[in-house]
């Protein structure tokens, strides 16, 4: 049976065996990682010898933690799912695709597009929700499809080549992270270069003398001017971005700029800049929804079910997955309810779940006055009747007594 | 494309529950019911199914104190921690899988239906399958 990463249809890289993910095309990243790598190797090599005689060793040492802070956002950035939702199965496909107006010709003649465009109301606001054909999903207000991976992400801000990823609702903050700690690490070694040539100027009396006798250090000086620009500048965009809770892709499609039309309210804003910044730094963060490491249990018919013990995984799913190809029995004789099985420890957990249930479903279940009847494989009625009347649900446990296997064919 | 398992069921007979928007882009599935479950379910049962399912879906979006605290913990042992214990959001969608399978076991299987974890379908939809 393939993993889920082995039938993977967009055009990401997936790597380590369903554990990363990043965009196919690396060339701009491998880049930015050389950048940083080599200049700090650089800057720790020779820069940091005199530094650290003169000044104090935690020059270099604060150097190498920001340099190892800076390395795991990016890598953490780059490999990780930016909130790809994964492309919808082909019955949930052929079922909204049925419920869109077909492409039809108005009286004039006119060819008219299918209609594939649904409108929703969040606080006040109208968003024109999207389906997206290749995705086969009816696309959330705040995604977008991405072309050069070929997904559709969450809350998508951009695709970035120097990182070599989406960033998108689940890899924005360690992008940002990445922003502001290579700010300031580039700060930092930009001033210490600086400050190692004057040093090494003043034992030598010449700074000429002194920059050729530490090139390395001009080159440092260079590669962390020039990118101080950039980053410090793009790290200034995305924190005001942040605080008006707003994406790059928003910000560029002027979805809510109020200036032009004051009825494009943002109804993601908080109202207060810090609060906007500490949900999209420090809030809930969905999991990855790809689950690349699960099986693929063919053509979206997966199923969970309640095993005896109460175990949760897929893998259980998908061995009752098989199993319903095979013998339906056998399906479903976990759901035999045997009160009597003393090595099951199911019926602790059952009654505790239960509870909640009676708990949360109204005691009464209107309009449903019915016992539904459970029937044996051959036809008659199970010993046991399952009634939804009066009784709460949980009141079932009672009613099963004997164990009632249900076969169903699907 | 290769042979389909013969349980595959084809989508006249599945239903699938669409994401609410109308409250936010919080996970939420819209209360209303499919047509075709009418002859199966009441419609109160069913609408307090995905009411329930979607409270504890509330609780896993929204910002609070204590998640923004695990955030920033987590943040300052360098996500290594995540590595020992679910995130906020992973314990709310395993709270609903427990949910969903009690719900199909005591209120749905005995109605000849089963509602799939939106976990299994990417959050997109809750997928109900009718059986025969």
């Amino acid at each position: 049976m393939p993993k889920r990463w082995e039938v993977y249809p967009g055009k990401s890289q997936v790597l380590f065996s369903g554990r990363c993910i990043s965009a196919k095309n690396l060339s701009v990243f491998y880049l930015t990682l050389a950048l940083i790598v080599i200049s700090s190797c650089l800057f720790l090599a020779f820069d940091c010898r005199l530094l650290a005689v003169t000044l104090s060793p935690s020059v270099p040492v604060l150097a190498a933690v920001q340099f190892i802070f800076v390395l795991c956002c990016l890598l953490r950035t780059t490999f990780s799912d930016p909130g790809i939702i994964p492309r919808g199965t082909p019955d949930e496909a052929a079922w909204i695709e049925s419920q869109l107006e077909g492409p039809q010709v108005d009286r004039d003649g006119n060819y008219r597009p299918p209609v594939r465009l649904k409108d929703v109301q969040i606080s006040g606001r109208v968003f024109k929700l999207k389906y997206c054909f290749t995705c086969k999903l009816w696309r959330p207000p705040r995604a977008s499809h991405c072309s050069t991976c070929d997904n559709c992400v969450d809350r998508f801000d951009h695709h970035c080549p120097w990182v070599g990823n989406c960033v998108g609702r689940r890899n924005y903050r360690y992008f940002y992270l990445f922003l502001i700690s290579l700010s300031v690490y580039c700060l930092y070694v930009m001033v210490f270069g600086i400050v190692n040539l004057v040093l090494l100027s003043n034992m030598r009396k010449d700074f000429l003398m002194a920059m050729k006798e530490s090139p390395t250090s001009v080159l440092t000086i260079l590669v962390a001017f020039f990118s101080i620009w950039s980053v410090v500048g793009l790290g200034g965009f995305h924190t005001m971005l942040i605080c008006r809770e707003t994406s790059t892709n928003e910000d560029i499609k002027g979805s809510f700029n109020q200036r032009r039309h004051p009825d494009l309210i943002n109804p993601f804003d908080q109202g207060n800049g810090l609060a906007n910044c500490c949900y999209v730094l420090f809030g809930p963060v969905t999991p990855s929804l790809l689950n690349f490491r699960e099986d693929e249990i063919g053509l979206g018919s997966s199923i969970s079910l309640v095993t005896n013990n109460g175990r949760n995984g897929t893998a259980s799913a998908a061995a009752a997955s098989t199993a319903v190809t095979a013998t339906p029995a056998v399906r479903y004789s976990n759901l035999t309810r045997n009160n009597n099985d003393a090595t099951s420890n199911s019926v602790g957990h059952v009654n505790n779940s239960v509870q909640v249930i009676s708990e949360s479903l109204p005691a009464q279940l209107p309009g449903d006055g019915n016992d539904v009847i459970v029937k044996n494989g051959n036809g008659t009625p199970a010993d046991g009747v399952i009634s939804g009347g009066t009784d709460t649900v949980g009141a079932q446990n009672s009613n099963t007594q004997s164990a009632s296997s249900v076969h169903c064919i699907v | 494309m290769g042979s389909r398992p013969a349980a595959q069921v084809g989508h006249s007979r599945k239903v699938y529950i669409q994401r609410d928007y109308s409250q936010g882009l919080g996970l939420r599935y819209s209360t209303a019911m499919p047509p075709q479950l009418q002859d199966r379910m009441p419609e109160d049962l069913f609408e307090a199914a995905i009411v329930n399912i979607n409270q504890i879906l509330a609780g896993a979006e929204n910002g609070s104190v204590g998640v923004y605290a695990e955030s920033c913990f987590a943040c300052l042992t360098g996500y290594l921690i995540y590595m020992c214990m679910d995130t906020h959001y992973e314990r709310s969608l395993k709270e609903v899988r427990k949910l969903i399978e009690e719900y199909n076991r005591t209120v749905f299987m005995p109605r000849r239906l089963m509602m799939i974890d939106p976990s299994e379908r990417g959050l997109r939809v809750i997928e109900v399958v009718l059986l025969s």
